[in-house]
């Protein structure tokens, strides 16, 4: 074979590839858009001004890596209340079976996955850290 | 025994089995919400329908149907799978499916059929009810929307409690479970509703909201309040023991517990409890170490007999062992007791002269197979309500006859038949020997008790006893008195039973002894429904005694103890668990008393008035969290396991024992185990017992009778001058000893001390209930609310003993009955 033809067609992929669109992202300029089925930050749905939570414990039960913390309180009407959600995402797999255990559309997952952070503690987080997400 | 074939399997049962009875036997389960091993077939929810190839094409309820030779039983066919899911789809038709915020969820037998038969969707549409909600009980939460209308509650409450709360009311569609006039629950507060109820209608409220079913560890324990040793399963999360949870196969009770073995358990996890070593430095208790709190403590120890003992009777057997032996062995002082020295002197003087043996001859399961009944006190319901529930179902159920002397009437009072013969307060003994007096004079002893060492002197004391001259005095007629004794000695089995405890001191050895007299009099002992039980206080009353932690061979009684520290003989004094502050009689005294004694250590679990006063006070534990044996009242000693990891700053009296021994330079054991071996070497009837053999279920220590006739002295009567009254302490129902304190149930029900008195007497001092009335006498005065009974004779009131709040030692110096003046 002619050794000049592999460099030739070595480099007409090169100039191929020069003028298709990038398949890379400039991020942080540009910022990737995301599917959405994906799997990022937890949120907690809100219904008439307070989180739909009912406090069932099921998400707790079923989470993998055993994440969430809940702790039920019972609010002025004798009705079931999370005190305290917290959800630690260093443990967190984002497997979204929390989604899926909920029993009353309470918990989803938001296409937010810019979680880096200086201190571990501020991967708890809280209810109203999850509650910001509207 | 019968013959049948349930789903093609050859099985047997008993003759007296439903088709239910007899597939559960077998290994069958046939679902079912309405029914309850302890309560009576009922058929209230036709889940259990099955059918019967003799009785062709009709479904019938497993649960009502007892089994007859040849049954041919299938429990499955897809007509009765159709007709199961119907049901649930009827139920879950008003049925709210709030299962989401119902702490049920997980343990709700609707929940868990309507998962069997994959109930997802309902033909049917109507409401849901709109019953209110009752939020206001601090103990027994109650949701009438989700009832089944199973009855379980209204039964439970009717058959074993015999109160009667809760019962159907309206008809048809409108049925529900409710109160008199539907107003909230009043009651005793045992829970039993709760236990048994199939779904989240009755919920126990201090759990509310705690965590769900599924994420409890369940650990089986044994309850630390009273002697009954009722069996409990803990329920636990994140260490700490949540609430307790009905496990119907559980214990002689199967699963029944009251107020306080349901409700009282928080004083486990309360953060009251003490978390560190105190010792007192410039007049203050301050924290310090474990290794300065044990020097200090070993440095005071070495005086011999000038050091003393008192501990509670809610140790283990391994503690108690452990504590005599250092104080034996390593102090070289023979001063040590528990509960002030006459709680159990009915055990260790009364029933060792005449049984031979210091326990009783009979156990709880003698109470359903007797035929008669004698019971001294109501308060044996107070002070033992499991016991009382036995006596419940034995006289409703099995028509035993029950017969009561008594200073008061009450709850078992009120069961049908009862007859019950209220004397004057502190009369028992005489009314007791006047029975043996009329059983000897009537000719009712039995043919052997001539023979029995002692015949002689008692027929000669007796003599004093006559039906007519007790009669006199106690307030009873001469003719109930002889019935008594020919009912007693006619019947083939009898049992007698009695409570002692610290505020009993009229239960000691001269009314054992009476009693004692009765049954082997008439030969009702060492048979199976026969015999005496007196019923010891504490969850280890007994097995204090076993162990041999009492005054003996010249040591001092409790309540010498405290009249040595007063006096200076005793320098030193160790307090385990024991509140005599509160919990002895005559509180002043105590008090001068732990004020003069030079030195004074108290392991407790909380800051009580006793340890208020101590030079070092050490953190114990309570029995969720450690490892030992308790010894029921009627022998049955029982294995306690840790339920949770204790606090680390925190050491069982186990542990403070051993190492006071180290200490002091004997050999510490290193475990409980090796320590109830020893107990098992050395201790009559618990041979042969070891962790291992203990850890399924408990097992009777044997009692070893000599009967022996003993006559035995009565108290004089104590009559009140016109313008006073006679006052009787005792245990109310909700408490046990000054523990209860602690437990948040018992105090929501019961959060003070009360004095009760009758109708009459609150008209003629111008009382009404709630009022605060003084109480006093010679030894001093405390302000009390009223509490207006009809159970109360004219002339006597009442009053518990276990509040540190108004504490009744304060009016009280330790005698069966007081005369005490009332004013508003």
């Amino acid at each position: 074979m002619n050794p000049i033809t592999p460099i030739i067609n070595g480099l007409s992929i090169t100039l191929k590839h020069l003028f298709m669109k990038p398949v890379t992202l400039q991020y942080p300029d540009e910022r990737p858009k995301v599917a959405a089925r994906f799997r990022g930050l937890h949120a907690l749905n809100v219904s008439h001004n307070k989180a739909k939570c009912v406090a069932c414990y099921l998400c707790p039960t079923v989470c993998p890596a055993k994440c969430i913390t809940v702790e039920a309180g019972e609010d002025d009407n004798h009705d079931k209340y999370a005190a305290k959600y917290e959800i630690d995402m260093l443990r967190c797999i984002f497997c979204g079976y929390c989604v899926e255990a909920c029993p009353v559309d309470a918990i989803r997952m938001t296409g937010e996955f810019e979680l880096a952070n200086y201190h571990r503690k501020d991967f708890i987080y809280n209810k109203e850290r999850l509650l910001e997400k509207k | 025994m019968v013959n049948l074939t349930i789903d093609d399997k050859q099985v047997t049962a008993p003759k007296t089995a439903t088709i239910y009875e007899a597939a559960k036997l077998n290994g069958v389960n046939i679902p079912i919400l309405c029914h309850d091993k302890k309560l009576k077939p009922f058929g209230a929810c036709r889940m259990c329908l099955v059918e019967v190839e003799q009785m062709k094409g009709r479904q019938i309820p497993a649960c009502t149907t007892p089994v007859t030779e040849g049954m041919i039983i299938r429990t499955s066919t897809p007509d009765i799978v159709k007709a199961r899911k119907m049901v649930l789809e009827l139920l879950l038709l008003n049925h709210p499916l709030d299962c989401p915020v119902c702490d049920k969820a997980g343990d709700c037998d609707l929940q868990n059929l309507t998962y069997e038969y994959k109930v997802d969707s309902n033909r049917f549409t109507d409401e849901k009810f709109h019953h209110q909600i009752d939020y206001n009980n601090p103990l027994i939460e109650r949701d009438m929307n989700r009832c089944v209308l199973c009855g379980k509650c209204a039964r439970i409450c009717d058959e074993i409690v015999g109160f009667g709360a809760l019962t159907f009311i309206n008809r048809g569609i409108e049925t529900k479970i409710g109160c008199e006039f539907e107003e909230g629950l009043n009651c005793e507060f045992c829970g039993s509703c709760i236990s048994v109820c199939p779904v989240g209608s009755l919920l126990a409220r201090p759990f509310k909201f705690k965590a769900r079913f599924w994420s409890l560890t369940k650990q089986k324990s044994v309850c630390g309040y009273c002697g009954t040793g009722c069996n409990l399963t803990l329920g636990v999360k994140d260490n700490k023991v949540l609430t307790t949870l009905y496990d119907e196969n559980q214990g002689f009770h199967n699963g029944q517990l009251c107020v306080r073995g349901r409700f009282g358990y928080q004083f486990i996890n309360s953060d009251k409890r003490l978390t560190s070593p105190l010792i007192r430095t410039n007049g203050r208790l301050t924290e310090c170490t474990w290794e300065e709190a044990l020097t200090a403590v070993a440095s005071r120890l070495g005086g011999g007999n000038s050091v003393a003992a008192l501990a509670t009777p809610r140790l283990t057997n391994e503690e108690l062992f452990l504590f005599k032996k250092l104080m034996l062995d390593n102090v070289g002082s023979s001063n040590f007791d528990h509960s002030a020295g006459y709680a159990h002197a009915a055990l260790t003087e009364g029933f060792t002269r005449s049984f031979g043996a210091s326990a009783s001859p009979a156990s709880i399961l003698d109470v359903q197979k007797t035929d008669l009944l004698l019971v001294v006190k109501t308060d044996s319901y107070e002070t033992h309500p499991v016991i009382g529930f036995e006596i419940n179902m034995g006289v409703k159920n099995k028509g035993i006859k029950l017969n009561i002397i008594s200073d008061k009437r009450g709850k078992l009072s009120k069961l049908p038949g009862a007859n019950t013969l209220v004397h004057s307060p502190g009369s028992e003994v005489a009314v007791l020997n006047a029975i043996a007096k009329s059983i000897l004079d009537q000719k009712l002893s039995d043919g052997s008790a001539a023979s029995i060492p002692g015949y002689a002197e008692l027929e000669k004391s007796l003599a004093a006893f006559t039906p007519e001259a007790v009669a006199a005095t106690s307030g009873i007629s001469a003719d109930s008195i002889q019935k008594i004794a020919k009912d007693y000695a006619s019947v083939e089995k009898a049992l007698i039973i009695f409570p002692v405890g610290q505020s009993y001191p009229g239960h000691n050895q001269e009314m054992a002894s009476a009693v004692a007299n009765l049954a082997i009099l008439t030969g009702k002992i060492g048979k199976e429904g026969c015999g005496v039980l007196c019923m010891s206080e504490k969850s280890n009353s007994q097995g204090a005694v076993d162990m041999g932690f009492y005054a003996q061979n010249g040591g001092m009684n409790g309540l010498q103890i405290l009249d040595a520290c007063k006096n200076g003989t005793v320098k030193t004094l160790f307090i385990a668990g024991e509140n005599p502050v509160v919990s002895y009689p005559n509180g002043a005294n105590v008090k001068a008393a732990l004020d003069a004694v030079d030195f004074l250590v108290v392991t407790e679990l909380f800051m009580t008035d006793t340890a208020a006063m101590a030079d070092v006070v050490l953190p114990a534990c309570s029995f969720a969290e450690k490892e030992g044996t308790f010894t029921s009242t009627d022998r049955r000693v029982q294995y306690v396991k840790p339920a949770i990891r204790k606090n680390v700053k925190c050491k069982t009296d186990f542990e403070i024992i051993a190492a006071l021994i180290a200490k002091l330079g004997g050999q510490a054991p290193s475990a409980p185990a090796s320590v109830f071996a020893e107990i098992a070497a050395s201790t009559s009837g618990y041979a042969g017992m070891s962790y291992v053999s203990l850890q399924s279920e408990g097992a009777f220590a044997p009692v070893n009778v000599t009967p022996k006739l003993v006559a035995s002295k009565a108290a004089q009567t104590v009559s009140a001058e016109s313008g006073k009254l006679v006052m009787v302490t005792g245990s109310a129902l909700y408490h046990s000893g000054t523990l209860s304190q602690f437990g948040e149930g018992p105090m929501h029900v019961c959060p003070e001390v009360y004095v009760e008195m009758s109708r009459n007497d609150a008209a003629r001092f111008k009382i009404s209930e709630k009022d605060i009335v003084t109480v006093s006498t010679a030894t001093g005065s405390i302000k009390l609310k009223a509490k207006v009974t009809p159970r109360m004779p004219e002339g006597v009131v009442f009053i518990p003993y276990h509040f540190s709040e108004a504490p009744v030692n304060a009016i009280w110096n330790g005698s069966a009955v007081t005369v005490v003046s009332i004013a508003k």
